[in-house]
């Protein structure tokens, strides 16, 4: 109402034409109100747009594949027939379960790793450390968040492959695994480690965000209470602040199911499906993510089948980020419903 | 028992805080270790070539003009559209279901992968239509697609990529006037847009700015858009010489590369396999994203004291 009345008091005046203040043409401030609608549109509109160009770039893998695409191997091999295949006869049946799983672990993994140490650097930042301390994480937190993934991609190639083939692969493993894949350095676990230093500083971001939610009288009434500060922190503050850092974690497995460059660069390049069966070597199995197998295969993609393929794994990916995306949604709103309730 | 633990438990926090800043540090302090002897004054200001002897390799100039010209045009065309948007959810959207729907769009294209950004800017740009922003593929019969790599194609893409940060960024910078402002600017009689133009835009210059900022970092940062939209070439493909004023359209129009993508290249992983140019090209890419973040501090800083 107070508004309305505002507006309605500005065009009377507007009409009388002030001779100091703006000059009005209610020509174009609708002009100018229709092209802030038409830019959110399109905003609104993007997204959609990315999702219907990319599924119909690859119907034919869909149709043609099936539930297979999900459920069998052999993407490696499939590409190579795709390849040569003559162009009246080409190749629409792919099998991504390889590219998958291979996604899967390399993210959960990072994810084992980072969600703790994140966490606990967080937990440092925000309760245990002050003054130039404090300034100096946060600025170490931040540069690493900015750096490159091509930069990451290029040290991990060049510090911790060199590393991994160097130390903790011998040459028996090799000769073993030969029948199944070749074991380089390239690895899922130099994808781990990779990703693992690219997802914490979100990690560390967002639970730093969660834990400064948490009211102070939380803390406050714990001490009172007679509890160590530590205890407050792993007992009141950690819990209180779970659902942020769920939403933090979430976010930070959505980059690390995008991530493309570095993956490629580090994780081996190769579609392997790794099996637990091999013990720790399913640590060292070469992998393909989904991300990475769109930047590797990508010199091909003049070929309509591959072309198609690789819209078809930008169409996994793209489900599966949304899906996360979306859960984040769900768990803020949830959190923000909670604390407007106290 | 419990004392243990917690000991434990703590010594564990202030292990992963050191990790953290090892980590940070290391990763510069290996770069300029490796890159340091690639610097000099002509790697800096020559084009690349693309040779196997390494004396031959040629410097940076193209590739950090290509980060530079992709960097600009993709922030100038985010830029307005992000304002847009901000300003609609701000001042303009009412509470239905259009509007929350644009906020869910907004925060799932903040969750897109880079590489399937990139992968719908090849799906779009090498449709016949958008032929004029880059070039079409002539000599091969019946294909009638455009060729979909170019700066022009890679702006967009970048700026579709950081579309959805800047909007939340300038968001919360035109949240943050003050609603007095508005209110005395329309008791003055301005309209809702002068308002905005006038008023509420001004006070939120700092925000906008510190979006500008983190957008061009993440621009300068990004290669899978730059491999998949402006190609695996590191040359400027258009008519030489590039920097000419009378060849700005084709330069444009043509390949190229950005620093994140002469890495790529010359990476063990790439084609070029010269590891000491990357690693040169790795320090000057992370000098200038290091002076970035330092800009934005500093904006946040000022802009925080003055709060006070």
């Amino acid at each position: 109402m107070e508004k309305l009345l505002i507006d309605s008091a500005a065009k009377h005046v507007n009409v009388n034409k002030n001779k100091k203040g703006f000059k009005i043409s209610p020509l174009f401030d609708s002009l100018w109100e229709f092209m802030i609608f038409l830019l959110a549109a399109m905003g609104a509109l993007l997204i959609i747009m990315i999702f219907l160009f990319i599924l119909l770039k690859s119907w034919k893998i869909f149709s043609a594949s099936g539930l297979q695409i999900i459920t069998t191997t052999g993407f490696e091999e499939q590409i190579r027939q795709a390849y040569n295949a003559p162009a009246d006869l080409p190749v629409w049946k792919f099998g991504m379960l390889s590219l998958i799983v291979g996604t899967i672990t390399t993210t959960l993994g990072a994810l084992i790793v980072a969600v703790p140490a994140g966490v606990g650097t967080a937990v440092i930042i925000c309760e245990m450390s002050s003054g130039w301390l404090k300034r100096f994480l946060e600025s170490s937190t931040r540069l690493l968040a900015a750096i490159p993934s091509v930069i990451y991609g290029l040290v991990g190639l060049m510090l911790v492959v060199p590393f991994i083939s160097g130390n903790l692969l011998t040459v028996e493993m090799q000769m073993k695994y030969l029948e199944y894949f070749q074991l380089t350095g390239n690895s899922m676990l130099a994808g781990i480690i990779i990703l693992s230093f690219m997802i914490v500083p979100m990690v560390i971001a967002l639970s730093v965000d969660a834990i400064n939610a948490v009211p102070k009288e939380y803390r406050e009434a714990s001490l009172a209470l007679g509890i160590t500060k530590w205890r407050t922190i792993t007992l009141v503050v950690i819990p209180a602040a779970k659902s942020g850092i769920l939403a933090g974690v979430i976010l930070a497995a959505g980059r690390g199911i995008g991530e493309a460059i570095a993956l490629s660069m580090v994780s081996g390049a190769s579609a392997v499906l790794p099996s637990l069966s091999h013990g720790f070597v399913f640590l060292f199995t070469p992998v393909l993510p989904l991300a990475s197998a769109i930047v590797n295969k990508s010199q091909a993609i003049s070929i309509p089948s591959i072309e198609a393929a690789l819209f078809a794994c930008g169409v996994i990916l793209l489900v599966m980020c949304s899906f996360l995306s979306i859960c984040t949604k769900i768990i803020e709103s949830v959190v923000r419903r909670r604390q407007g309730l106290e | 028992m419990n004392k243990i633990r917690d000991s434990l438990q703590q010594s564990f926090a202030w292990l992963s805080a050191l990790i953290t800043i090892v980590a940070c540090f290391s990763i510069i302090v290996f770069l300029f270790l490796k890159g340091y002897k690639a610097i000099s004054f002509e790697f800096l200001t020559t084009n690349p070539n693309p040779t196997f002897q390494a004396q031959e390799a040629g410097g940076i100039l193209s590739p950090m003009a290509g980060t530079f010209l992709i960097t600009i045009i993709g922030i100038l065309i985010a830029l307005p559209w992000a304002i847009a948007t901000a300003i609609y959810l701000s001042e303009y959207a009412k509470k239905n279901l259009i509007t929350s729907y644009l906020k869910i769009a907004i925060d799932v294209l903040s969750g897109v992968p880079t590489i399937v950004i990139a992968i719908f800017g090849v799906a779009l740009f090498t449709m016949p239509a958008f032929g004029f922003l880059s070039s079409m593929i002539e000599g091969i019969e019946g294909a009638n697609k455009a060729f979909g790599k170019s700066f022009f194609v890679c702006s967009m893409g970048m700026a579709v990529m950081v579309l959805p940060y800047v909007i939340k960024t300038c968001e919360e910078a035109v949240k943050a006037v003050p609603v007095s402002y508005r209110e005395a600017s329309l008791a003055l009689g301005a309209s809702k847009r002068s308002t905005i133009t006038k008023v509420v835009l001004p006070s939120a210059k700092r925000g906008i700015i510190t979006a500008v900022i983190l957008g061009m970092g993440r621009i300068i940062g990004d290669t899978a858009i730059v491999w998949l939209l402006l190609g695996g070439s590191i040359r400027m493909t258009g008519p030489q010489p590039w920097w000419h004023f009378a060849n700005w359209l084709d330069t444009l129009k043509n390949t190229g590369s950005t620093l994140t993508t002469y890495i790529f290249f010359n990476s063990p992983a790439g084609e070029g396999n010269k590891a000491e140019l990357a690693f040169g090209a790795s320090i000057v890419l992370i000098i200038i994203i290091i002076l970035l973040n330092t800009v934005a501090d500093f904006i946040g800083s000022r802009g925080a004291v003055k709060e006070e």
